[in-house]
């Protein structure tokens, strides 16, 4: 069975295709760095890829908003193409600037369960840190278990980097935000370390660092009501391995104890593409 | 065109807030201690095109604000509109762009723009400008609404509309108009008359900011005396005689001490005054630099290329070979910190991309120099606050790196007063390239020939940065021009990297560089040189604006340009290439074989330069050098008064509260430095991640631990009494950096930038001899050094200006060399890093600590406390480096072998500030003795720098093996980490130290603090 191919956007200032497409290859997905133009203009189409990732970055410097300027680009451009791709039951993951460019074009959180196809209509936005300064630190990211995000499957509590400056998560009102816990949407929040793993979760707002930006709900990713589109602000590709966990040189860099790819030096965060490269091998 | 203006506010609600507006009131604090209740903020943009207000208008949501977060209005002013703010505030400011600065923010709305109103072709001609409007409220009286604007903007680059408490309280707002720009005429080239008498020849280089001395402006009348050059240039119709202005620009760019290093290359008379030495060297850069690099060229394999090219490139593996470059942005920064420094970093990450074929950048590192941030003396005209630079230069780093894609992953940050008349912003960047490109070529080879065509890619030419590299060789003056100042846009930059990268994959890339100081005028005529001839049409080159004359299309140095040679046959698919990439890419130029730098506009000639006089006919400097050793007060700590019990803990606080020791962590958190995830040690180690990291440690290839150490230094104190002395430790101590991190000694390489005061004997620069015997010290000791580390300088540069004034207010900064060391890590999961790891570690001193408390960081606390008289006395010296390396390659191949993973350097406040760190890190505390370090003073077995020396924890099961390895090498037993909380250092049975580990992390992170907190 030929490995999925995966389509990693870049340009415009997208600067994590690199490492983003290499993690997918690392478990056994066939990634390409592909600029947004060439789907664009029609030289590729999105439809011969089975997974699509955007990575982070600055897309247009952040000018006008995180993500607005090439959420406008996919929204009005591969308007068709990513309806298409969902509804061919297709897994997207956006992170960081990607993820703020899926919030933009309407794709997350989404339409509700009734029609859970995309419509393209904004509902959340992702907007400047309370701290009011970009910045680059380590958080701990606890999952909901009962989340039918397919990317999230089987994670409980990772550690990952945030590197944003616009990374709280805001929607208009409480009521949005209990429509999305319901329907376990809210895939994946900020959580105080010091809690037992699995008891992390708190809608109440945890003080800085422990959630970087001051998010509504300590979120920090969500997916749309079919799982299969997740964003998410911090960068879990960037710890693909323990030798990048910041405690490695302290023998406590966490993650599984073997590994098909990288034996005991597997990070937390690879699991997260795996489970997508999984998800398409099944449904063959 | 009509001109709509359209505004955007954050909503206000539970929850949400108006961030931009809360960073002014929290710096505001921070800054000044003034407390303002509320700051709020409006985006403006005032948007000229043909498309009706009312279409513009029903789009706003699409575009210019974000309906979840934001409330727009179009043509009118937020201000008017009760609903949003209904209570008159006491100040409301308008901060826009001057005509023709960068707006990115408007450029990226522009593009914006056209994605939404796509069909409209008038829409070329279009463009948007950007302001931002703060509203105070609950200003406190004595504030001025004028004196706030001064801390909002920089009336270099922008301008301010200010409505004070009366003019809130009568509804007159302020309304800033879209920037126009006054239309420019174009002039026509002219000859310029050299037939004058000598003093009128200088007249005509300052008053054209040449920045060119008598003797070179002479060489130049003499060009053009020549029967023969006469000739040939009537042939193609170009005045014959004298020069026309293109080729003076031209020439003044080239022979600029910015791109020529006139003062390494000169021939220098040096004498000793202590020694009797009389001698003479020719050219520093020649003897001290490239000769023992290229002597170990010899000897080694990896070098592939040195000094030639725009970074020096080394073999890292089989398959991949690594760069690095690093530049200085002295003289922007001091005018727009903003600007001028990120021009920096992403004009050395150019530098990267125009190395061999093209290297992709994968690592940034930052070093400044600035005036203490809390500095509360005097301050110059027309210098900003050492504070406001800071704010301006981390800001402008950070944006350029982050926007870039790049990680920063290793840096220092130096505090002087000096530094008040000129900051020194280093900003280096590494690159990777595989060492063969798909069609064969080895990638740092350039490979043009006659006959390839010429592309200018990326930015367009402007008047921005017309001067940058003459300007940048002349002192700083009130009167420094604004066009010197360009702000990046590292958007563009970014878009044009991704295309680069792809065309040199696809091998349609024969020769490219970068466009940097002196502009095309540079880049083109540096490249001509492989093909000894070039033929440019100026006419053809894409302007910002209309009216360019032609001399300054060509030395113009607007950013985010390279310049790439590409074979005839490849030009349609590099076109198409670009065209996908929405990068501007413009054939400009051929190469010949001609000899001639041959520029025209349109069909007329207006520069016929032969390449090798515009190259090499600059005439060497002679200049004078002499060295006395300068007279400082002695540093004696004998007579500070101490406590009775533990004595020196109050001095440990202080000194982990300098600004040059405090933890950067706010500052350096601010940059990305985990992107392209490969950094295996941070800037930030430890438990609490917020331990000092001594190098970066990066493994490029995604799922190889194969890695590569990035590290610096610097010492520019000691440069007060011996600028050898300074250059020695500035190079050991970023080997001694590397070597924690587990750098291979024998695979490593070094930049050596240089950035100096004024060096020249003349009526501004009288004590010119002994500033130039500085350099030759410095130059002495890094060749000194350098061979015996078998460490080759691969790449370097110089800055040689660094003074603002003249005479009694005469500002120098300290001679200041930046040593950068990169090379190879076998695998970063065999690395150190400095915190203690636990309870039972056994800790040891390498190396031995001396008499050396000169200049040291002890030295200058207690003279500015008044506690000691001077910092003279016996500055760290090098004395036996053959030695050190032997040790430093011990150790560091006990990192490969796993037997210690803690090792920390030990430099500024020495053994007790390094100890200091190591416990913050670990949260964990030590019982340490320093009986036994070495045979000097208690005073410098705990403060001294001694150089050579490290703090490394060794886990109880490897110690025997640890000792074994080290045998031969100076190595101490200090004592052990202990499950307290508390750093105890004695010395035998007299305690020194005894603080609580909480105190010491307080201590050390909240000097530079300046974030104003969260809240």
């Amino acid at each position: 069975m030929s490995a999925p191919r995966v389509a990693v956007l870049f340009g415009f200032g997208i600067n994590c295709d690199h490492e983003t497409a290499a993690v997918f290859n690392l478990v056994g997905g066939n990634s390409e760095r592909i600029h947004l133009n060439h789907f664009v203009q029609g030289n590729r189409v999105l439809d011969d890829f089975d997974i699509l990732a955007v990575p982070g970055g600055f897309s247009f410097g952040d000018h006008l908003g995180s993500g607005r300027l090439m959420g406008n680009r996919m929204r009005f451009a591969l308007r068709e193409q990513l309806h298409a791709f969902v509804a061919a039951g297709k897994p997207i993951i956006g992170i960081c600037n990607g993820f703020q460019v899926l919030v933009k074009t309407g794709l997350l959180p989404g339409p509700n369960t009734s029609n859970p196809l995309p419509d393209f209509v904004q509902r959340a936005s992702l907007t400047l840190n309370d701290s009011g300064r970009y910045e680059d630190r380590w958080v701990t990211l606890e999952f909901d278990p009962d989340s039918p995000c397919i990317w999230t499957k089987g994670i409980q509590r990772i550690d990952c980097p945030v590197r944003h400056g616009e990374g709280k998560f805001v929607m208009p009102s409480s009521t949005d935000f209990d429509a999305l816990s319901a329907n376990h949407q809210l895939a994946v929040r900020y959580v105080d370390p010091s809690t037992p793993v699995g008891q992390g979760v708190t809608d109440d707002p945890l003080p800085f660092p422990i959630s970087p930006n001051g998010s509504m709900r300590n979120v920090a990713g969500v997916c749309d009501s079919t799982g299969l589109v997740f964003g998410l602000m911090p960068h879990p590709e960037a710890v693909y391995a323990k030798w990048l966990h910041p405690h490695h040189t302290r023998g406590s860099a966490p993650g599984p104890l073997s590994s098909d790819v990288l034996g005991e030096w597997e990070g937390e965060g690879l699991q997260m593409f795996r489970n997508a490269i999984e998800y398409v091998m099944s449904k063959r | 065109m009509a001109i709509t203006r359209v505004e955007v506010t954050p909503k206000q609600g539970t929850g949400m807030r108006d961030v931009r507006g809360d960073v002014v009131r929290r710096q505001l604090m921070a800054d000044h201690g003034i407390d303002v209740s509320e700051v709020r903020s409006i985006t403006g943009f005032l948007i000229k095109s043909s498309v009706p207000s009312s279409d513009i208008s029903e789009r706003v949501n699409d575009l210019f604000s974000d309906p979840i977060i934001e409330d727009a209005v179009t043509d009118t002013l937020f201000l008017t509109s009760p609903l949003h703010f209904p209570i008159a505030p006491d100040a409301a400011i308008t901060v826009g762009f001057k005509p023709g600065v960068t707006d990115n923010p408007g450029s990226a709305a522009y593009d914006g723009f056209r994605t939404i109103f796509t069909q409209d072709e008038s829409l070329e001609d279009a463009s948007i400008s950007t302001y931002q409007t703060y509203i105070f409220y609950g200003l406190p009286s004595e504030v001025t609404a004028e004196w706030l604007a001064t801390t909002l903007h920089n009336n270099l680059i922008q301008r301010a509309e200010i409505a004070d408490g009366e003019a809130c309280a009568q509804a007159q707002w302020p309304a800033i108009d879209y920037p126009e720009k006054p239309p420019q005429t174009r002039t026509p080239p002219q000859a310029m008359n050299l037939e004058i008498p000598d003093e009128e020849l200088i007249a005509l280089s300052e008053s054209g900011l040449l920045a060119l001395n008598l003797e070179e402006m002479q060489t130049i009348q003499r060009h053009y005396r020549d029967a023969e050059i006469q000739a040939s240039r009537a042939a193609v119709g170009i005045v014959g005689n004298a020069p026309t202005d293109v080729e003076l620009e031209c020439l003044a760019q080239t022979w600029s001490e910015h791109c020529k290093h006139k003062i390494f290359a000169s021939k220098i008379h040096h004498v000793d005054t202590e020694t009797g030495e009389d001698s003479v060297i020719d050219s520093i850069f020649k003897t001290h630099i490239m000769k023992p690099t290229h002597d170990m060229q010899k000897e080694v394999d990896w070098l592939l290329s040195v000094f030639h090219d725009n970074s020096g490139v080394i073999a890292w593996d089989e398959n991949w070979s690594v760069c690095m470059k690093a530049e200085t942005h002295n003289s922007p920064s001091a005018l727009d910190p903003y600007g001028g420094a990120m021009t920096g970093i992403v004009g050395v990450n150019r530098d990267i991309l125009g190395t061999g074929l093209g290297a992709r950048p994968i690592a940034n590192t930052d070093v400044f120099c600035f005036g203490p941030p809390n500095w509360e003396g005097e301050l110059p005209d027309n210098l900003f606050h050492p504070s406001r630079v800071l704010r301006g230069v981390h800001a402008g780093v950070r944006v350029g790196g982050n926007e870039s894609g790049i990680p920063t992953v290793n840096g220092a940050i130096v505090f002087d007063d000096r530094y008040i008349g000129k900051p020194l912003v280093y900003c280096g960047t590494v690159g990777i390239m595989p060492r063969v490109l798909p069609d064969g070529r080895e990638s740092h080879i350039k490979t043009p020939t006659s006959g390839d065509i010429v592309y200018m890619v990326g930015g367009r030419v402007g008047y921005d940065g017309i001067h940058g590299a003459t300007f940048s060789s002349l002192e700083l003056t009130e009167e420094s021009p604004s066009s010197a100042v360009q702000i990046g846009d590292p958007i563009t930059q970014k878009k044009m990297l991704d295309m680069v990268l792809e065309a040199r994959d696809a091998g349609l890339i024969t020769c490219i560089t970068d466009n940097g100081a002196g502009g095309l005028s540079s880049s083109i005529g540096e490249m001509a040189e492989y093909t000894n001839g070039c033929e440019i049409d100026l006419a053809k080159v894409p302007l910002k604006q209309p009216g360019l004359s032609a001399w300054e299309i060509l030395v113009s140095e607007s950013q985010e340009r390279m310049t790439i040679a590409v074979k005839s046959s490849d030009c349609a698919a590099f076109e198409s290439m670009a065209k996908l990439h929405e990068v501007e890419a413009t054939a400009v130029a051929t190469f010949t074989s001609s000899g001639m730098f041959h520029v025209k506009y349109d069909t007329d000639t207006v520069a016929y330069l032969p390449i090798e006089f515009l190259h090499d006919g600059v005439p060497q400097l002679q200049l004078e050098s002499e060295w006395r050793t300068p007279q400082q007060a002695i540093f004696n700590p004998e007579n500070i008064v101490l406590g009775d019990d533990a004595g020196h803990s109050p001095v440990l606080l202080d000194m982990l509260a300098r600004p040059n020791i405090a933890s950067k962590e706010s500052w350096v958190r601010q940059y990305d430095h985990e992107v392209i995830a490969q950094t295996a040690v941070k800037p930030f180690v430890g438990v609490e991640r917020d331990g000092p990291g001594d190098a970066g440690v990066i493994a490029p290839l995604h799922g190889d631990p194969h890695g590569l150490v990035i590290s610096c230094g610097i010492a520019p104190r000691y440069s007060d009494l011996d600028a050898g002395a300074m250059a020695a430790a500035s190079i050991d101590e970023a080997v001694r950096n590397a070597v924690c991190a587990g750098i291979d000694v024998d695979k490593m390489a070094g930049l050596d930038n240089f950035c100096w005061p004024d060096s020249i004997e003349s009526v501004k620069t009288p004590d010119g001899r002994f500033k130039l015997a500085q350099l030759v010290r410095a130059n002495r000791e890094l060749e000194r050094v350098c061979r015996a580390y078998r460490l080759p300088c691969v790449s370097g540069k110089d800055s040689m200006k660094n003074d603002y004034g003249s005479g009694e207010n005469k500002i120098s900064i300290p001679p200041t060399l930046l040593y950068s060391v990169f090379g190879d890590q076998p695998d970063v999961r065999f690395t150190a890093t400095s915190d203690f790891k636990g309870a039972g570690e056994r800790v040891y001193l390498v190396g031995i600590s001396k008499e050396e408390l000169g200049a040291s960081e002890l030295s200058f606390m207690m003279k500015e406390n008044g506690r000691a008289e001077g910092i003279g006395g016996q500055v760290p010296l090098l004395p036996h480096p053959e030695q050190n390396i032997k040790t430093y390659r011990a150790l560091s191949t006990a990192i490969h072998a796993g037997l210690i993973q803690t090792a920390h350097d030990c430099s500024e406040g020495g053994v007790a500030v390094a100890a200091a760190e190591m416990c913050i890190g670990g949260r964990i505390g030590a019982e340490l003795d320093i009986d036994g370090t070495g045979e000097s003073s208690v005073w410098s077995r705990l403060w001294g720098e001694s150089l050579g020396r490290f703090i490394v924890g060794v886990q109880p099961e490897h110690e025997a093996d640890f000792i074994e390895w080290m045998a031969g090498h100076p190595l101490t037993f200090l004592g052990t980490v202990t499950a307290s909380q508390e750093l105890i250092i004695s010395d035998g049975y007299e305690p020194l130290i005894k603080l609580k580990i909480p105190a010491m992390v307080d201590a050390w992170q909240n000097t530079l603090d300046m974030t104003g907190g969260v809240a």
